[in-house]
């Protein structure tokens, strides 16, 4: 199986939403991506960035954000070269391994207005 | 609250998530062909509810009242992200406000949002605050 997933966030939205709402954060993101995220200057463009990654995750698998997937069951993690890769969870994780995927390649942008993601599926 | 009550303010949550006229949130609008909504704002949306109305859905509220059913498996309602006869059956269940022919054999389930109306959200607001009174919180 193999798929591709994009997604374009827009930066001034995921700071609205994270300011406006409590609990966003810790509903979307991993205590590890809000830990990495905080510690950047341009906190929200990670974050976008993270929301878009785990949209396009999503797309390439083709499953949309149904049944009992959760936000955090896709993870953005950084190497130890600070290259953004995917850890899966719960849900997404068992769908990996079902349908055998050896490998999620993620690759992330962001400026100021907009971050977005692409991600690849190598089975 | 009555259903009228409801039924406003959920527009109203909808209204203020879009930043668009109340006016143009009429029960049969597709949030994302007519309203121009995006999947952050689904999310937006939901959180403005549960704030509102001081209930708490889980992610994917209407998809997981879909595809997790209780006695069944998720393989049985969806096949490599298509959903099989017996989820498609489901989902016309789930979303009556829904015309049943948006939702052909090989309908995907990452396509299900793309099917929400406000009508999806109002149902969904009055199926949680129904459970909130059930748990007596």
């Amino acid at each position: 199986m193999t798929g591709i997933g994009i997604d374009i966030t827009e930066v001034k939205r995921i700071e609205d939403i994270s300011l406006r709402h409590k609990g966003f954060l810790s509903r979307v993101y991993t205590p590890r991506e809000i830990e990495f995220c905080a510690k950047k200057k341009n906190m929200y463009q990670h974050l976008a960035a993270r929301f878009a990654a785990k949209e396009s995750v999503l797309k390439a698998l083709g499953t949309g954000w149904s049944g009992s997937i959760g936000w955090t069951d896709v993870e953005v993690v950084n190497d130890q070269w600070g290259r953004p890769e995917v850890s899966t969870h719960g849900r997404v994780k068992e769908i990996v391994k079902e349908r055998g995927i050896k490998r999620i390649s993620i690759s992330l942008s962001h400026c100021r207005n907009y971050a977005v993601a692409c991600a690849q599926i190598i089975a | 609250m009555d259903d009228r009550e409801i039924n406003e303010k959920v527009r109203m949550c909808i209204a203020q998530a879009l930043g668009i006229d109340v006016e143009e949130v009429v029960p049969d609008a597709i949030l994302f062909d007519d309203l121009g909504a995006e999947s952050l704002d689904l999310l937006d949306i939901v959180f403005r509810l549960e704030k509102t109305f001081g209930i708490q859905i889980p992610r994917g509220g209407i998809q997981q009242n879909v595809l997790s059913s209780q006695g069944l498996k998720e393989d049985d309602l969806v096949k490599d992200g298509v959903l099989t006869p017996l989820g498609i059956e489901k989902l016309k269940m789930e979303m009556p406000e829904v015309d049943p022919a948006k939702i052909p054999e090989g309908f995907r389930a990452e396509d299900i949002p793309t099917l929400f109306t406000v009508q999806t959200f109002i149902n969904l607001t009055k199926r949680y605050l129904k459970e909130k009174e059930v748990r007596g919180v």
